[in-house]
């Protein structure tokens, strides 16, 4: 042990006193690169401006990476959305950011003249049912506005989406994020039974799409199906009648061969759309009214009754003439379209 | 002594319930069916080699069920992802479950569990935002994954009307999501560039592993009930989620994203064919209402939970972010209730 401490001392010393002919090529090759490299340096600094810019965006390049990328996007989403939606897909926050616009539409572009709102329940639940029209679902959103602005306990209402709409992509989630859910007897059983306000418009495609020719004459009212669901439930139906919203996108003829290819039921050619491209999808500044008329009060059947289609169908036909004789009546009294 | 069987020990959940069984009930109750040994760290459990897909499966089955006294089999053998080899899967989940159930009949076998997915009710425009039970599952669907796991629900139900002796439960199962699990799912959300379809977000389920297994006790000591779906607590955007995770989401227009994602599962390199588009576009919630009805079973973590353990698991940075942003977002939401 002891003698293996000393020899290798011995043997260090000794070299360091007698440096190897290599070592000293190599020092000679490092002092050749370290001049080699301060003259590239000096070099870099009289580059011209391309070459520097092109420096620059190649640093940058490789400063962009998927994650950043995907952080960006991720930062973009949630400035809109927040990460939790109730259990039919409503996003508070989404509602937020929409709410500046649609308060414009309300306010401004429309000028919507709500009457009546006290007609809707203040609590529990309701069905509120409208005429339909518009080529693209105005109307439901300008109701919401109506109950939440006019209304005395500024309730909140659902609008049950047409089927169409809520597969249409944009449209589908910007739908559903604002609280409306695909129409369909479920759904608004669900709802109603946990109180909720709901919105429909019977009327279904064939009134949101009509021509320009047919406004404010109401088509059927599908099967009845919001009857049987307000027998069922026992909700009370409260009938509203809008006008404006038929002619913000006047339908003077279709062309349902161009959508059918991407699933729309049909192409509307309006005054605007498609020749004027986006302008198209601007509506005109109509002047709206939408009216709550009385509630219509089923407690007087049994939840059975939602089974005699005679009668649902009598109840469906009372409600839509209900709601021709207000869109009758508001039409008497309006002087303008644009100014009501 | 009657003892449960469990095929499929080599899955995810299968392999969980095995251990769970064998921690619950000790080692000499339960018996392993697979073609692959369980896990050697499980000891003492007896295992017996089955191939479902050979033609004389049914009688080694009935053997087997009569020489170890089985008297409940949960059948786990099916294929989270989807498989290219489409008749392979269609012989081991269909003609399997035929060759399953049948041997169970003839066995005395008194309850047969059966994994099946919610995803076979189909993503469809047209559901309801909560699809119950009695909803007919999609038979008709383009994916043959999901037409084999409906047809061996059928197979099952069908020798359960036949054999008044067997009794069928079926468990219809949210995405399974969290530590460990291994789909196509898990696949994707381990991208870095996930190919998302433009102007759609649905509402989508993540099951926690931990609920999963819950309600697979709840079932065991509960007895035959049919069909049950079981679901985690609300659901969460698709978009939510893959942004929760830090993915560069990619929009494909939905006329577009069929063929493509065929063309890229053709060539070899896609995680599911086109027909999973559906999913990425239309509702497939599941309602676990039953379940909490029947089998008193009620989903503790929520479908964000689900994903938060998946993370947690896979990418530890990106659900420490997650979960930063929950709280600076529960914090606002605090500050604005205080507000008003």
């Amino acid at each position: 042990m002891s003698e293996s401490k000393v020899v290798p001392i011995s043997t260090r010393v000794r070299r360091r006193r007698t440096p190897a002919p290599e070592e000293e090529a190599l020092r000679q090759r490092l002092a050749e690169l370290e001049r080699e490299l301060a003259a590239s340096r000096n070099a870099e600094e009289h580059e011209g401006l391309v070459v520097t810019l092109a420096r620059v965006l190649h640093a940058g390049a490789r400063g962009v990476s998927w994650a950043s990328l995907a952080r960006l996007q991720r930062a973009v989403y949630f400035a809109w959305h927040s990460e939790e939606t109730d259990e039919f897909g409503a996003d508070r926050r989404f509602a937020e950011t929409l709410e500046p616009f649609l308060d414009f539409l309300y306010a401004v572009w429309w000028r919507v003249e709500a009457a009546g709102a006290e007609n809707v329940p203040s609590s529990g639940p309701g069905l509120i049912v409208a005429n339909h029209s518009g080529v693209l679902p105005y109307d439901g959103l300008m109701v919401q506005l109506a109950i939440r602005h006019e209304h005395p306990a500024k309730r909140v209402c659902r609008m049950l989406a047409l089927d169409m709409f809520a597969l249409l992509p944009v449209l589908a989630p910007l739908l559903s994020k604002s609280g409306s859910v695909r129409a369909n007897p479920e759904n608004a059983e669900r709802l109603l039974r946990q109180g909720e306000l709901l919105g429909v418009f019977p009327e279904g495609v064939k009134g949101v799409g009509k021509y320009f020719r047919e406004r404010y004459r109401l088509a059927r009212f599908g099967r009845g199906g919001f009857v049987r669901i307000a027998l069922r439930t026992g909700a009370p139906i409260i009938p509203c009648a809008v006008v404006g919203a038929e002619e913000i996108h006047p339908v003077v003829a279709k062309a349902d061969w161009v959508g059918r290819p991407i699933g729309l039921p049909y192409f509307p050619l309006t005054p605007t759309f498609p020749w004027l491209g986006p302008l198209g999808f601007v509506p005109l500044p109509t002047k709206w009214s939408i009216d709550f008329g009385d509630p219509i009060d089923l407690g007087g059947h049994v939840p059975e009754d939602a089974d005699d289609p005679i009668l649902v169908n009598r109840i469906s036909e009372e409600v839509r003439s209900t709601i021709q004789r207000m869109v009758d009546g508001r039409l008497a009294r309006r002087r303008s379209v644009w100014f009501g | 002594m009657s003892r449960i069987a469990i095929t499929g020990t080599a899955s995810y959940l299968g392999g969980r319930v095995l251990r769970r069984l064998v921690e619950a009930r000790g080692a000499d109750r339960v018996l392993a069916l697979d073609i692959a040994a369980p896990p050697t760290t499980l000891h003492g459990v007896r295992h017996r080699m089955v191939d479902l897909t050979l033609p004389g499966a049914d009688q080694r089955l009935v053997d087997v069920f009569q020489e170890e006294h089985v008297d409940t089999v949960f059948h786990a053998a099916f294929f989270t992802t989807p498989r290219r080899d489409a008749a392979y899967s269609h012989e081991l989940e269909s003609i399997g479950t035929l060759h399953l159930a049948a041997a169970a009949a003839a066995a005395g076998v008194r309850h047969l569990v059966l994994r099946s997915f919610t995803a076979v009710y189909g993503a469809r425009g047209q559901n309801p935002n909560f699809l119950t039970e009695d909803r007919r599952p999609d038979g008709r669907s383009s994916l043959a994954w999901v037409r084999d796991k409906v047809e061996a629900e059928e197979h099952a139900f069908s020798f359960s009307r036949r054999y008044p002796g067997l009794g069928v439960t079926v468990l219809r199962f949210a995405t399974l999501l969290g530590a460990g699990v291994h789909t196509f799912y898990t696949r994707i959300f381990s991208k870095r560039v996930v190919p998302v379809v433009l102007g759609y977000d649905p509402l989508v389920q993540f099951l926690h592993p931990d609920d999963a297994l819950r309600a697979v006790d709840a079932a065991l000591a509960k007895g035959p009930c049919g069909i049950v779906n079981v679901a985690p607590r609300g659901a969460i955007s698709l978009l939510t989620a893959l942004h929760l995770s830090d993915k560069l989401t990619l929009p494909v227009p939905h006329v577009l994203a069929y063929p493509v994602a065929d063309l890229w599962w053709g060539s070899g390199v896609g995680e599911a064919p086109g027909g999973f588009i559906d999913y990425a576009l239309y509702l497939f919630v599941a309602d676990g209402e039953k379940a909490r009805r029947e089998l008193g079973f009620e989903a503790r973590h929520t479908s964000r939970d689900a994903l938060m353990a998946f993370l947690e698991y896979r990418y530890p940075d990106t659900a420490r972010r997650a979960k930063e942003q929950r709280e600076r977002e529960r914090e606002e939401a605090d500050s604005r209730e205080a507000q008003a």
